[in-house]
């Protein structure tokens, strides 16, 4: 592995900002776009600009003559591109709009006279202004934001502010503090980082200032970049790895299947982040990332035969394409890979890191496997736990622990901290992660779009897997339906059709369980948010400790 | 002075010679240090003139606790374009005390001349055998005073020659003539109370690599915890050896943006890393000073290349302190006495601090 590989240190992808045409139907458009990117590449932002939206609807009218409406929702915004009704309302006109985007001059520069009005209750109307001034901090840093708003710009015929560049004016009294941000975005890229949201910090204006070392606020990275670049390096590590011997039809090949159809990409930027955010260099995670990734890999192999579920990330499940004993064989084989990679560390490592290593490995590994079991002595047993709390406790073990715990204390690890009360702090947020993400999987599964999710549609329906959902469902609907669904669930999944499980969906739409999932899984995410600032301080401020906020508004507004 | 992997033939490191000596009586006087917190020590930094190399090293003194002898520290770093950096531990060879010119003002002119400045890593490399050349005046002392009992006294001398065999182990030993930077430094302070310091220096080499650089400039921020009335700032700028301009903090405007690559950034001495160090704040990716007297102003822009986080154990706190020396670029721009001047070196900037980051507040 060497440097040249590393990815938030390579430049952005320029999403659209050069070459790739953007195309704004209207300034209603625009807005939507950008919450959708919002949501999908930074969820942070979208998350604290709905905290402080609140519960206000937000009926938006523009000057193009399009409207909008803007509401917060399981912590994230949402955009409905038609005229609503709503206690506060927002005109904007093409200029004022832009005064949203363009920080360089100050709104009072740009705004005219019926440009911009906003009614509502005083309370409401500042609520709104916050929100809208949290949207043009944070999110006019984002390249894929940026190229949105440059594209609706250049359709007006405006002008694009340019920055002035290193030099400004002659020093003296008068002057102002040296514009550092300007001139990083004159650096070569590839040896700074976040040359787009970085800003200039003073460390002295004569008078006053603050150590370089001091905190930095809040910064935000591009999520969705920054999930495929760690996913690459953990898929590359892996594809590497296994071997290019015999034999191939019946092994190798098959263990290269499913690292190779690619995924989200979470569990290597939790390890390779977390390293950064603990001072490790990101390319020492990589290894224990593909690891992880490759028990996950075997995991899902033998869970998809465990399950007899049909596809796995678009294509069919490898027990469906090669027959049951080579699935079988192929997952074992991963599992071997992984100890080897683990094993692996000690020569870039250490003994030391490399020990500490495999005890978490040994850790993540049993937990799997016991809520594994927990699941499907349920299922043997036709039983289906009363309590949220039954759940909760199984898809911890299940999910939690190699999912979103481990991930992150591997990379801690990795990075040379092995402190068990900073490991557990650690692992209490993202344990609250790992919860919100199992349960929004589940979502997924039932309403989400096939071709994102890659899982046969109501597959868990199907399977008869244990979900928040189906819990909630059982303690709402009355002692005779009770017995029918559970008579239903205890059929093979070769006798419960797709008709069915649709019947037992649209149960669970009437019964409001989804909503209930839904909200649980907000809330964890929510509780896991707040255990991140409350108990993560002593990791100082960084981009990958942005990364890792992201991380947590991700895992309830994701769509795959 | 033995070069490649022996390790030197002499008595045992850091018994042979006493105590760092840091110049005559008076502002760093040659007295016992009078406990744990008290330290002083030479520092040199020098770039070779192909711009391919660098090295830094402290030589350091170290107050004892409960009377006992001074503790003596010595580390050689070297840093190479390509490969990056190596580091000897804290214990590199040094088989005589270095030349200084705030101890004499000149390096003995018998010939033939020892190496006036030697250090080998007991590792065998990296090793440095150099005569040193002082072509530039002295900066004035400064000082900062705080919290109360705390002092740091330094002084820095820009323009410094040195010349002879360069042995950083990443690339074959060589004959080489480099320029560079010394300062020395003496004071009482702990490490959470020092909060954190910006210095940083270039040369632009003249016309004759035996002469003093066309012009050099140094520059310092000192920043302790406590408040910014104790902060001390300063640019100093030499023409051809002569010190012609200082901007005092009242005059000077100082920002960063951005984060240097954590990749970019190595932990030395290489056993650091081990021992649970912790993580600090990123290193800033640029650094822009602007300063101003009457009509003349000065203005400086460092784009940071690479980095090494040399961690200080600190006596009185967990955390250690870190002392980042970065390679990089410097651009200046200046005006004095109404003519214009611009270039660009290679410099080196230290961005150090951390010893008390609010971090261990949330664990205790």
């Amino acid at each position: 592995m060497h440097s040249g590989r590393l990815r938030y240190g390579a430049p952005l992808r320029p999403a659209g900002l050069e070459g790739e045409a953007i195309s704004i139907e209207s300034a209603a458009d625009l807005l939507a776009r950008t919450v959708e990117a919002l949501v999908r590449r930074a969820p942070s932002i979208a998350a604290d600009a709905a905290r402080e939206l609140g519960s206000i609807m937000l009926a938006l009218h523009f000057g193009d003559g399009t409207h909008a409406t803007l509401q917060a929702r399981h912590n994230s915004l949402m955009v409905t591109r038609a005229l609503a009704q709503g206690p506060v309302e927002c005109f904007f006109d093409d200029r004022s709009l832009l005064s949203l985007y363009d920080l360089e001059r100050r709104p009072s520069q740009i705004l005219e006279q019926g440009a911009f009005d906003v009614r509502g209750t005083a309370e409401q109307v500042l609520a709104v202004w916050r929100t809208f001034q949290l949207l043009a901090q944070r999110a006019a840093g984002l390249r894929s934001v940026q190229a949105l708003w440059l594209a609706y710009r250049r359709s007006l015929g405006l002008d694009v502010a340019v920055g002035t560049g290193g030099s400004g004016p002659d020093p003296g009294p008068l002057g102002e503090v040296p514009d550092a941000a300007g001139l990083l975005r004159g650096t070569e890229p590839g040896a700074a980082r976040s040359a787009s949201v970085a800003t200039t910090r003073v460390l002295w204006d004569r008078r006053a200032g603050e150590g370089w070392w001091t905190l930095e606020g809040p910064r935000d990275a591009d999520l969705f970049d920054i999930m495929e670049t760690c996913r690459r390096l953990a898929a590359d590590e892996i594809l590497t790895r296994i071997p290019q011997r015999h034999p191939v039809d019946s092994l190798y090949r098959l263990m290269r299947e499913y690292p190779a159809r690619g995924g989200k990409g979470l569990r290597p930027t939790l390890c390779i982040a977390t390293c950064g955010a603990f001072g490790g260099h990101s390319e020492d995670a990589v290894r224990i990332a593909a690891a992880v990734e490759m028990f996950h890999n075997a995991f899902l192999i033998h869970d998809d035969i465990e399950d007899e579920s049909l596809n796995r990330r678009g294509k069919g499940c490898l027990h469906m394409e090669h027959g049951i004993p080579l699935a079988v064989n192929a997952g074992d084989g991963l599992n071997l890979l992984a100890v080897e990679t683990v094993l692996s560390n000690i020569d870039r490592l250490g003994l030391a890191r490399t020990l500490a290593l495999i005890d978490e490995i040994i850790r993540m590994c049993r937990e799997s496997i016991e809520g594994q079991a927990i699941e499907l002595g349920w299922i043997r047993r036709r039983h289906i736990p009363r309590r949220d709390a039954d759940y909760i406790h199984m898809v911890t073990k299940k999910t939690g622990w190699y999912t979103c715990r481990s991930p992150c204390r591997l990379g801690a690890i990795a990075a040379g901290h092995t402190r068990p009360r900073e490991l557990d702090l650690l692992g209490n947020v993202f344990g609250q992660v790992g919860i919100a993400f199992q349960i929004q999987d589940d979502i997924l599964n039932l309403v989400g779009e096939e071709d994102l999710y890659g899982k046969e549609p109501l597959g868990d329906l199907l399977e008869g897997k244990r979900t928040l959902m189906l819990i909630h469902l059982m303690r709402s609907v009355s002692k005779r339906e009770c017995r029918e669904l559970l008579g239903w669930l205890g059929r093979p999944r070769s006798e419960r059709t797709l008709a069915e499980s649709r019947h037992v969906l649209r149960r669970m739409e009437r019964s409001g369980s989804i909503e209930y999932a839904r909200a649980v899984a907000a809330r964890h995410a929510a509780r896991g948010a707040r255990l991140f600032e409350e108990t993560l301080g002593f990791i100082p401020q960084s981009e990958d400790k942005a990364i890792l906020g992201q991380v947590i508004h991700y895992v309830n507004t994701r769509l795959l | 002075m033995t070069s490649g992997s022996a390790r030197p033939d002499a008595a045992p490191p850091g018994l042979d010679v006493g105590p760092f000596l840091t110049g005559p009586p008076g502002p760093f006087p040659r007295v016992p240090l009078s406990d744990v917190l008290e330290r002083r020590w030479l520092h040199y930094a020098f770039i070779t003139t192909d711009e391919q190399q660098a090295l830094i090293a402290n030589l350091a003194t170290l107050g004892a606790e409960d009377g006992g002898e001074p503790i003596r520290t010595t580390v050689l770093l070297a840093y190479h374009r390509e490969h990056g950096w190596a580091c000897s531990q804290w214990h590199a060879y040094l088989p005589r005390e270095p030349w200084t010119s705030f101890r004499s003002p000149g390096p003995p002119t018998t010939f033939p001349r020892r190496p006036d400045f030697e250090l080998q890593s007991l590792a065998g490399t990296p090793a440095v055998a150099l005569h040193l050349t002082s072509t530039s005046t002295p900066a004035p002392a400064g000082v900062s005073h705080f919290h109360r009992t705390h002092w740091k006294r330094w002084q820095a001398q820009p323009g410094v020659l040195a010349a002879g065999r360069w042995d950083d182990g990443m690339v074959p030993a060589r004959e080489t003539v480099a320029v560079g930077y010394h300062e020395r430094v003496h004071g009482r302070w702990a490490w959470p109370e020092m909060g954190g310091w910006v210095f940083g220096f270039c040369n632009q080499l003249g016309d004759r690599l035996d002469g003093p650089p066309s012009w050099a400039v140094v520059f310092a921020l000192l920043q302790p915890m406590d408040e910014a009335r104790d902060h001390t700032a300063m640019v100093m700028v030499w023409r051809r050896g002569r010190m012609v301009f200082f901007v005092p903090r009242r005059a000077l405007r100082v920002s960063v943006a951005g984060q240097l690559a954590r990749d970019r950034v190595v932990t030395a001495p290489s056993l650091a890393p081990l021992l649970g160090t912790f993580a600090t704040a990123p290193i800033p990716a640029v650094l822009c000073i602007d300063g101003y007297q009457g009509g003349d102003w000065i203005q400086l822009r460092f784009r940071c290349r690479d980095a090494a986080r040399l961690v200080v154990p600190s006596e009185t706190s967990l955390q250690p302190f870190s002392v980042h020396e970065v390679i990089g670029d410097m651009e200046v721009r200046l005006r004095m006495n109404g003519s214009s001047q611009l270039f660009a070196s290679p410099g080196i900037v230290e961005f150090a601090g951390g010893a008390a980051e609010r971090s261990w507040s949330a664990l205790r």
